[in-house]
């Protein structure tokens, strides 16, 4: 990232800082296969919202060849294993295949994330509402 | 997404940002601009750890009701107590004046349609004010919507809508009053500092922000309408407020005007009148005022669902 | 043979009695009224070094007046004394710790305190006899912890001493009788001196001294839960309990743990449950606080009888003019009384349901954090298969059939098994997990030198676990292997449930010891605020025809 320093003289002067500061929002990224994946009907669908221990998933219908690409952008560490595993399950469980999703996370709990992902899966799987 | 009829039955105050925006305007007739898909989250949470959203947690789009065009701005609370920063911010005033625009170009191609293709602005708001991450950038958004305001004063009305969880408070409480007409549900608020800011700088004597029955006395919807701020009180429901948006959307302007609490001179002494009245009579609590205005028994009010207190309560009369 | 008589004095905690008391005499005014300015001479007077006291700490109502004037005495005079009390909740509870006039304590649960307590602990300020449960306690207050001053609470008192407990009776009976019938003495803090009590709950010959306090005691709405902040998740298993447990037992007689958990269960009775067909097989007769999320069950009829450990505050009217369902005297208040309804809930209900901060691999639960010594008051009695329990009922005989182990444990005698259901979320709030593989009770336990982990339940009495995965039958489980890949089976993805055997999990599921939400054909894209009775507090007082008065903090109109 670049700041800007306001010396005691007056003077500005440009940092560059080249190390990811630590606090920063971490983004992970995930692929899945399921056995007889089936896609979405809607072109795209949009549910909940990033508030605290919630998040929101974005999923849009892609060619991935049947494949499910996951990004996830989080302030928590340390869950890059429970993220896998709960998605993958998320994927497995509904057959997903060929759509993108991604995340907003903030502290969900892992059933609150599995509970949004069926959520936004039925909703994009609905026919079009009024 | 819950369908449109559906909506309309349901609580307002329960409901998201984007249930409102949808609720807010006729069956089928809203178009979100800036929407999840467009990814326009703020560039300055990441670095600082803080979740993003995709909208920013702000909902902006244009619908309709009636010929009516209606721009909404929508607040989403639960992301950052919906908190006002650069993105969100710029939504807000990018909305409003696509409306003044949308204004000036009815008037121009329908000049004898005005009145009835008029746009409105809607603002559901539920926010504690600046976004202390990107406070500059949020204190500048502000300004611009206060500069928008002014500039569509007497061409189309500004709509402030305060019935979700959050209230509105902090700067934000300046900007709703800044608006042509207040609605709300019996359990919005609206203020400038919020009850615990108050508490933790007077004193748990002076303000005790654990006690809700105080605070919803002294910022929530019951007094502000009794004291003229609020001009409607509406059930919980998001067809309640539909209903009161199209009322106000074929008003006359000049009728619009007299709904508003502050922008011309009278409207100013008159304000000052209050503080006068305050300073006067010192009053401990709100009830104090209510009675003051003919509520002979200020303490059942709160208790009245929204259809009886509308029967019964007596407000402050304006000129 | 001779026998001789090994003392000549039969009667010297009489004789000790009457002499402080005859010192006290000054203080008295009129019949047994202390004045309040006078308080702190009275207790240097009646207390001595070394004694057993009691302050009135409840779970809700406080004797705060009499804990505050007792941490004014003169340490020189008033020392060492022996607390003996269930609940530790005031700052002053632990400040007589600070001032050196107490040494031991003996109690139940300490809430807010906890952290304290292990402090004092630590710096030798404090030195812990136990930490009981409510009827152990209680118990013990009649064997060898006999409290020689009892510092107590009422509503009001008259003039000679009679004192009114009402809503809010709780311990007040068990300690003053403990105490005065071993030649005690006992002072009672009361809101209002009267002239005529509304009823006598306390007769006037078993108090020495009553003081208004200048304010009303302290009371906390503890059971009040929010319906407004009530999650998915938790909606999930509530679903997961009714048709999985209630349901498939038809338990009839149970306690609720405090939480939102057991609100969430309460407020579906009237919606899922009714849609489940269960109204009438289910939830008829409770040992419960007077929890406000009750009501809309109550007033569509599921509740036939309520008995309460305590008040909670604000029900007050709603209760009284519920007489066919809750316990109200003839003045028309209702009389709570925690000795009695930790009995019925020990040996009378056939559930005990309830939250818990960690469970093991082996079914042990615990509330207790390293670094706080707070016990679990009365769950683990409700949370236990009583072993005296002699009569049967449907639920209790299903669970003792289901049982694994009886064969090897109870020959041919048919026995049945208590419910006692844990529900947690396998990630709380902050992704705290809820299974671990050690709790940190072994943790506490050498912290603060405890001769035993302070474990809330044991495993060998838990039968099931609810969790967002699934509901674990324990109890079907015929070894200590089985019941520990049961409970990874529903641990999800905490260090717990990863080490699951995913075939192990699948034979389970057929065995029929783990269901998930699917096997019970329960669709989780119903579980959401819709379902609630109530959502917020206002309903619950539209749902009680306005009866109910939350207290201000819970009133958001």
């Amino acid at each position: 990232m670049v700041a800007w320093v306001v010396q005691s003289t007056g003077e500005i002067q440009k940092l560059v800082i080249k190390e990811e500061i630590s606090v920063a929002l971490q983004t992970l990224n995930f692929e899945f296969q399921a056995e007889t994946p089936e896609t979405m009907t809607k072109e795209w669908s949009h549910l909940g919202v990033t508030g605290s221990g919630d998040l929101e998933v974005l999923m849009e219908k892609k060619n991935l060849g049947g494949k499910v690409q996951a990004k996830v952008v989080t302030p928590v560490k340390g869950f890059d294993e429970v993220w896998r595993r709960m998605l993958g399950k998320f994927v497995n469980d509904c057959q997903v295949g060929d759509v993108s999703i991604e995340i907003n996370d903030d502290n969900a709990t892992p059933i609150v994330v599995y509970m949004r992902l069926r959520q936004a899966w039925a909703e994009s799987s609905e026919k079009e509402a009024e | 997404m819950q369908k449109w009829d559906e909506l309309e039955k349901s609580s307002f105050l329960d409901a998201n940002a984007r249930q409102r925006a949808i609720g807010m305007t006729d069956k089928g007739s809203f178009t979100e601009l800036l929407g999840p898909r467009d990814r326009f989250t703020s560039p300055h949470l990441p670095v600082l750890g803080t979740a993003v959203e995709f909208d920013d947690g702000m909902v902006t789009g244009v619908g309709r009701i009636g010929k009516h065009p209606v721009f909404v701005i929508s607040m989403e609370g639960k992301f950052i107590g919906g908190a006002i920063g650069e993105v969100n911010g710029g939504k807000m005033v990018g909305t409003i004046r696509l409306a003044e625009k949308a204004a000036a170009r009815i008037q121009k191609e329908h000049p004898d349609e005005y009145a009835a293709r008029r746009p409105l602005v809607v603002i559901s708001f539920e926010t504690g004010g600046v976004r202390l991450h990107e406070a500059n950038a949020g204190l500048l958004a502000h300004a611009e919507v206060m500069d928008a305001f002014q500039d569509c004063r007497h061409k189309l009305p500004i709509i402030c809508v305060v019935g979700s969880k959050v209230g509105c408070f902090g700067g934000m409480g300046f900007v709703a009053a800044a608006t042509d007409v207040i609605i709300m549900n019996e359990q919005g608020r609206i203020g400038l500092t919020g009850p615990e800011v108050i508490e933790q700088e007077m004193g748990k004597e002076e303000f005790d922000a654990s006690n809700k029955a105080l605070v919803y006395r002294t910022t929530g919807a019951k007094q502000k309408y009794i004291m003229g701020d609020c001009n409607y009180l509406v059930e919980d429901t998001i067809g309640s407020f539909y209903q009161a948006i199209a009322d106000v959307a074929d008003k006359p302007m000049a009728e619009i005007e007299k709904l508003r609490r502050i922008g011309s001179v009278k409207l100013v002494e008159e304000q000052m009148g209050l503080v006068k009245l305050v300073g006067d009579m010192q009053p401990k609590d709100a009830m104090d005022l209510w009675k003051y205005y003919g509520n002979e028994k200020p303490e059942e009010l709160p208790e009245l669902s929204t259809a009886e207190f509308l029967k019964v309560v007596k407000c402050r009369v304006r000129n | 043979m001779e026998f001789k008589s090994t003392r000549r004095e039969w009667n010297t905690l009489q004789k000790d009695t009457l002499e402080r008391k005859s010192a006290a005499d000054q203080y008295v005014k009129e019949g047994k009224i202390v004045d309040a300015k006078d308080t702190v001479a009275l207790l240097e007077t009646v207390i001595k070094p070394y004694d057993k006291v009691n302050i009135e700490g409840n779970n809700q109502k406080q004797a705060d007046f009499l804990a505050k004037k007792l941490c004014e005495v003169d340490p020189s005079k008033v020392h060492d004394l022996h607390m003996v009390q269930s609940v530790l909740t005031l700052p002053e509870h632990l400040d007589v710790f600070e001032k050196g006039i107490a040494k031991k304590l003996d109690m139940s649960f300490s809430g807010p305190q906890a952290g304290r307590i292990a402090q004092f602990l630590q710096e030798k300020k404090l030195e812990l006899g136990a930490i009981h449960t409510y009827l152990e306690l209680y118990g013990r207050y009649f064997v060898d912890l006999t409290p020689k001053v009892a510092l107590v609470a009422a509503t009001m008192a008259d003039r000679d001493g009679n004192l009114f407990t009402g809503f809010s009776t709780e311990d007040t009976p068990v300690i003053v009788e403990a105490t005065k019938f071993r030649q005690g003495i006992v002072v009672a803090q009361v809101n209002k001196i009267v002239d005529k009590l509304p009823r006598v709950d306390i007769p006037g010959d078993w108090v020495d001294y009553v003081i208004e306090s200048p304010k009303p005691f302290y009371i906390e709405p503890l059971f009040t839960r929010d319906p407004a902040l009530i999650t998915d998740a938790q909606i999930l298993k509530a679903m997961m309990a009714i048709k999985g447990i209630y349901g498939e037992y038809g338990v009839e007689r149970l306690n609720h743990g405090i939480g939102f958990d057991t609100a969430a269960i309460e407020l579906l009775l009237p919606t899922y449950g009714e849609e489940l067909g269960l109204k009438g097989k289910i939830c008829k007769h409770f040992i419960l606080n007077p929890h406000p999320t009750l009501i809309p069950a109550i007033e569509s009829g599921w509740v036939e009888s309520v008995h309460s450990f305590g008040g909670e505050l604000g029900m007050e009217d709603y209760v009284a003019a519920r007489s066919d369902v809750f316990f109200v005297g003839p003045d028309g208040s209702m009389r709570s009384n925690r000795a009695f309804s930790q009995t019925a809930g020990h040996y009378a209900i056939d559930m005990f349901i309830g939250g818990t901060l960690q469970i093991d691999p082996y079914g042990n639960s615990s509330t207790a954090t390293a670094s706080r010594v707070a016990g679990f008051g009365g769950a683990p009695n409700m949370g236990c298969d009583a072993k005296g329990r002699r009569h049967s009922t449907a639920a209790w005989l299903k669970v003792g059939d289901e049982y694994a182990l009886k064969d090897q444990l109870y020959g041919p005698v048919r026995r049945g098994k208590r419910l006692v259901v844990q529900i947690a979320e396998t990630f709380r709030e902050k992704l705290a997990p809820g299974f671990v593989e050690e709790l940190d009770a072994f943790a506490l336990a050498k912290n603060a030198k405890l001769p035993i982990e302070p474990v809330m339940l044991y495993g060998d009495d838990l039968t099931h676990i609810i969790t967002e995965e699934g509901i674990a039958y324990l109890h079907k489980c015929g070894s200590m292997e089985e019941r520990t890949a049961a409970i990874r089976g529903i641990a999800g993805f905490t260090e717990v449930g990863m080490k699951a055997d995913p075939k192990e999990t699948k034979r389970l599921r057929t065995a029929g010891i783990i269901k998930t939400p699917d096997d019970l054909g329960i669709d989780i894209g119903r579980a959401n605020r819709s379902m609630l009775a109530a959502k917020n507090v206002h309903e619950l007082v539209e749902w009680s025809h306005g009866l109910y008065n939350p207290p201000a903090k819970f009133r958001n109109w």
